[in-house]
């Protein structure tokens, strides 16, 4: 069976201290005020007293989904899903920063980085995994919340976590299913907040179009050219601020 | 599921047909082969080197990713045990003040009155020669104990004592007597040590004044996760605030501040009155319990309902639920302890709970200080015969730490120059005027001075009031000496810092510095060694922790954990537990805790109380460009309803005041805090402009707190203000 790279997650066991935050932020070099993953808070002040539940963090990140609307939104193809890995990978190469896929993410997942002028997100870390490491936010994690790895791979920690609590793994639900490879164990907390894919129309028809897919690229080609004009007008003002 | 092919067709074509945009923008060249997915990313070109966080006082392992002599990344050292191989948001920011384009670059010395932030770039020699003549001034006019040191936590804090030693001044403080001093001596008091506490194996947890999820990521914080979680563990969380750890706790009480002695003599006496206790244990070890019994008479859940704000069927309930889980049961013992005027009493309360829970050296109580091995490095300091008889700050407070002082008392004896004069002040890494209360009176304190030597990284507010400023290495660049550390049954053991990048700009360490003006001082002998043969010395008992150090980073001890009291005496006056205190009474103090209530909030008026989150520590973390990114500025948390009531929005602008100073800053209209209590962060609103991101931003709590201390230890209270607030008007 082919990997699946994934995540999974304790919400239980998050403290909210934000040290995957720091740490993805250096280990990434990702610019200020940009984030690839976050915590979500608990917003809900609980009556004094016995807490009925405690309350959840929830870390997150990019899901590497398998049905992956950033793909499906990307002119270039430089979104694509590894059918090796299962991950969802960014070619800076192919990147034209159009911006197109940032939207279709219905997890807030991606931005512009500032500095690249390219889509950005979580890739979990490759240059630290070629170095035999975790990615930075699992490595650093106090509580061991985030625990990464194949779960295809009963082996892995991931994996043998994925299928112990396979009866009560869940997923934060968005209103596109994009079938997301974050799972959590029990509660992830708040499961609501996933939004909605939108992916141009240019984009779907494309899809679509399944059996004349080379024609339809072709003549998206010149639509690229022109969003890579976008590119350079939309300057360096995109601020997906998110939960830090 | 995605369809690859589609979208592998999508992007083959544009590697094929050179439509790229990376092409257009000059980008690496296109084409690998069309049916590879992707080119194998490489690892890193990093060389990985052992070090500790220095960015709170835990000293975390480390490793530090290092590539063309720049650090790239530090990571957790997953060896580390004390750390469980974590390193926090703090941690991780380590690199932000490193690289921190506002640190001292330079020796500078003040052109500009006191404070007023001009200053002349001077040589190092020219820099030195002045320290030790200035010193050399004040000795001669005012005797050695004219001049003060003062040092913060950091490994090389041992030689500003050394220093003060051999220069002949008794008046050193550390930063203890702005934070942990009133809970050390508690506990010192009752059982002859300080505890560390078994969270991991614990079955029942109280926590109160302490916010062990957020203020501070240690072993303690994993191990506490970790009981819970896998282990069945309860946590009831008192705190007036909503804490992420209040949050996380099974229980959370909003007890009205300063009452947690009401609530702790609550619990004492239900497990009393109730048996909960095992007698021949207790018969045993402890000392006073008929006493105990009888003072706890009117100390009642009822009692305690009325003072705390919780309900009495709850405390007692705590009561029992805590006694039936013991031994592996706990008051958490707590850190920061600078909250009232009676704070050590406060932690005697909370020691003798535990000491009824029959806990002490006990699978999840409160352990012993296990064996480290590292040994002291002796010196014979020289005779002053026309020196003081003893600290300024002596004789003020019955039991107060003399390695550590009081800075508060002795920030009062300085300004009335009672009972003498001290005009000279040498400061390390600390931050009095950042992190003691009531700022104007530190200004007052540095109006005081003929001169004062401030040694930091940055432009601390402390430096910024200085005369002359030296810029000291951080600690990824500098060799420091062994320093023993324990985390509670995670691990005793020893660590080092070895460089792990060049001194940046002119910076030296404090050791070069103190070397080089003693030297000029005619104290050189003092510091006629080396770091490397100072650790040496210091690790003659274990002489493999070196080497094994070099290997893993860490050295860990394999001593005993459990039972290090089986056969053994406590160091107390009666050889047991005190649950009565012997010595107390001898100097006139409560030989066990008496409750007065902390005075009503006025009406209009709030109880200020001081705080930590797991981003912050301090002033020095308030310029980490890394850090603020989380938390641009301070807010003042204010209750939702309290809001209300003055007309108050959240995000509006307030003004707070206390007796002692006014500060501006947002307001934060949460439900997270009690309506009698306001919360800020510290560390912000710096006089110092060249603190870039905390110059002007935010407020200063230390302009408000008013500057009353613990009458035990003298530990500044720092929960005794209350404060007005209003709108600010645009």
């Amino acid at each position: 069976m082919a990997q699946q790279l994934a995540m999974v997650i304790d919400a239980a066991k998050c403290i909210d201290c934000k040290a995957c935050v720091a740490a993805c932020k250096v280990a990434n070099d990702v610019p200020e005020d940009q984030f690839r993953n976050w915590i979500k808070p608990t917003q809900d002040v609980p009556a004094p007293g016995v807490l009925t539940a405690r309350a959840k963090f929830q870390p997150g990140a990019c899901m590497h989904c398998d049905n992956p609307t950033c793909v499906d939104a990307c002119p270039t193809g430089a979104t694509y899903k590894d059918p090796e890995t299962g991950e969802v990978v960014i070619d800076d190469d192919l990147c034209i920063g159009c911006g197109n896929c940032i939207p279709a993410c219905p997890y807030h997942a991606r931005f512009r980085n500032a500095a690249k002028r390219k889509a950005d997100k979580c890739n979990y870390c490759p240059e630290r995994r070629a170095a035999g490491l975790p990615p930075a936010c699992v490595d650093t994690c106090p509580t061991k919340a985030r625990v990464f790895g194949d779960v295809n791979d009963p082996e892995s920690e991931a994996g043998r976590l994925y299928r112990k609590n396979k009866g009560r793994l869940t997923r934060v639900a968005a209103r596109t299913d994009t079938k997301p490879n974050m799972f959590y164990v029990g509660d992830p907390g708040d499961p609501t907040w996933g939004g909605e894919a939108v992916v141009p129309a240019s984009m779907v028809a494309m899809k679509e179009a399944a059996p004349l897919v080379k024609g339809v690229v072709a003549l998206s080609g010149l639509g690229v050219l022109a969003m890579l004009g976008r590119q350079f007008l939309a300057g360096n003002d995109s601020k997906e601020d998110r939960d830090g | 599921m995605s369809n690859p092919q589609q979208t592998m067709s999508r992007r083959d074509f544009f590697k094929a047909s050179g439509l790229v945009a990376a092409g257009a923008m000059g980008g690496p060249a296109l084409l690998g082969g069309l049916k590879k997915a992707r080119a194998a990313v490489p690892a890193p070109a990093w060389d990985s080197k052992f070090s500790a966080c220095d960015i709170c006082f835990n000293k975390c392992g480390l490793i530090a990713r290092v590539e063309d002599g720049v650090v790239k990344k530090l990571d957790p050292n997953p060896k580390f045990l004390k750390s469980r191989g974590m390193l926090c948001a703090r941690g991780n920011a380590g690199i932000a003040q490193v690289y921190d384009p506002d640190r001292l670059k330079h020796p500078l010395l003040r052109k500009g009155a006191r404070g007023e932030g001009k200053w002349q770039r001077i040589p190092w020699d020219e820099a030195l020669d002045m320290a030790a003549q200035k010193m050399e001034e004040v000795r001669k006019k005012h005797t050695p104990c004219g001049h003060l040191f003062s040092a913060g936590t950091d490994l090389h804090s041992q030689f500003v004592s050394r220093f003060a030693e051999v220069y002949g001044s008794f008046n050193v403080t550390s930063h203890e007597s702005l934070c942990l001093v009133s809970g050390n001596r508690a506990f010192l008091d009752t059982y002859g040590e300080v505890p560390f506490a078994d969270v991991l194996n614990s079955k029942y947890i109280i926590m109160a004044g302490a916010n062990r999820f957020e203020a501070l990521v240690t072993p303690d914080s994993m191990d506490l996760m970790t009981a819970i979680r896998d282990h069945g563990c309860k946590l009831v969380t008192l705190d007036p605030r909503y804490t992420k750890t209040a949050a996380l706790s099974h229980e959370w009480h909003p007890i009205r501040p300063g009452t947690d002695m009401a609530f702790m003599l609550a619990l004492a006496h239900v497990i009393i009155s109730e048996k909960l206790y095992d007698p021949q244990w207790v018969a045993e070890k402890t000392y006073g319990i008929e006493l105990l019994a009888e003072h706890l008479g009117p100390y009642t859940p009822g009692f305690a309902a009325e003072q705390c704000g919780i309900p009495a069927e709850d405390i007692a309930r705590i009561a029992r639920e805590l006694a039936a889980a013991a031994p592996a049961s706990m008051v958490y013992p707590g850190r920061r302890t600078s909250d009232y005027e009676d704070s050590t009493q406060i932690r005697r309360s909370f020691a003798i709970v535990n000491a009824l829970l029959g806990n002490w050296d006990k699978p999840g109580g409160l352990l012993a200080a296990r064996q480290v091995g590292l040994t002291g490095v002796p010196y014979d300091a020289p005779w002053y015969d026309e020196n003081r008889d003893d600290r300024i700050d002596a004789h003020k407070v019955p039991m107060m730490f003399e390695h550590e002082g009081s800075f508060v008392v002795t920030r009062d004896a300085v300004l009335n120059d009672d009972p003498y004069p001290i005009r000279g002040w040498f400061v390390y890494k600390t931050n009095p005027m950042g992190t003691a209360p009531n700022r104007k009176k530190t200004i007052e304190m540095m109006n005081r001075m003929d001169f004062v030597t401030v040694v930091d990284i940055a432009m601390s507010d402390t430096a910024w009031m200085a005369d002359l400023v030296l810029p000291s290495q951080s600690y990824l660049e500098r060799t420091d000496p062994c320093s023993g550390l324990q985390g509670s049954v995670a691990c005793a053991c020893v660590v080092k810092r070895d460089p792990v990048i060049d001194p940046l700009y002119e910076s030296r360490s404090l050791f070069d510095i103190i070397k080089g003006i003693a030297g000029r001082m005619e104290l050189g002998e003092y510091f006629d060694f080396t770091i490397e043969e100072y650790r040496k010395q210091q690790t003659r008992d274990i002489p493999e922790a070196l080497k094994v150090m070099d290997r893993d980073g860490v050295y860990y001890n394999p001593s005993k954990v459990y039972g290090i009291y089986d056969g053994r005496i406590y160091k107390t006056l009666s050889k047991k537990i005190e649950l009565y205190n012997q010595r107390y009474l001898q100097m006139g103090l409560d030989p066990m805790p008496v409750y007065t209530e902390p005075a009503r909030t006025p009406a209009n008026q709030f109880r200020l109380v001081v705080g930590r989150d797991a981003l912050t520590t301090q002033s020095s973390t308030a310029n980490n460009s890394l850090l603020r990114e989380f938390e641009p500025s301070n807010t003042l948390w204010l209750n939702t309803r309290a809001a209300e009531g003055l007309g108050i929005r959240d995000g509006e602008k307030v003004e707070v005041s206390s007796s002692v100073g006014r500060q501006e800053l947002a307001a934060e209209v949460t439900d997270r805090i009690r309506p009698d209590t306001v919360y800020m962060l510290s560390g912000f609103n710096t006089l110092s402009s060249m603190q870039t991101r905390s110059h002007n931003n935010g407020a200063s709590i230390n302009e408000l707190l008013e500057d009353d201390y613990d009458a035990v230890t003298g530990n500044a209270a720092m929960h005794t203000t209350f404060v007005t607030v209003t709108r600010k008007v645009a």
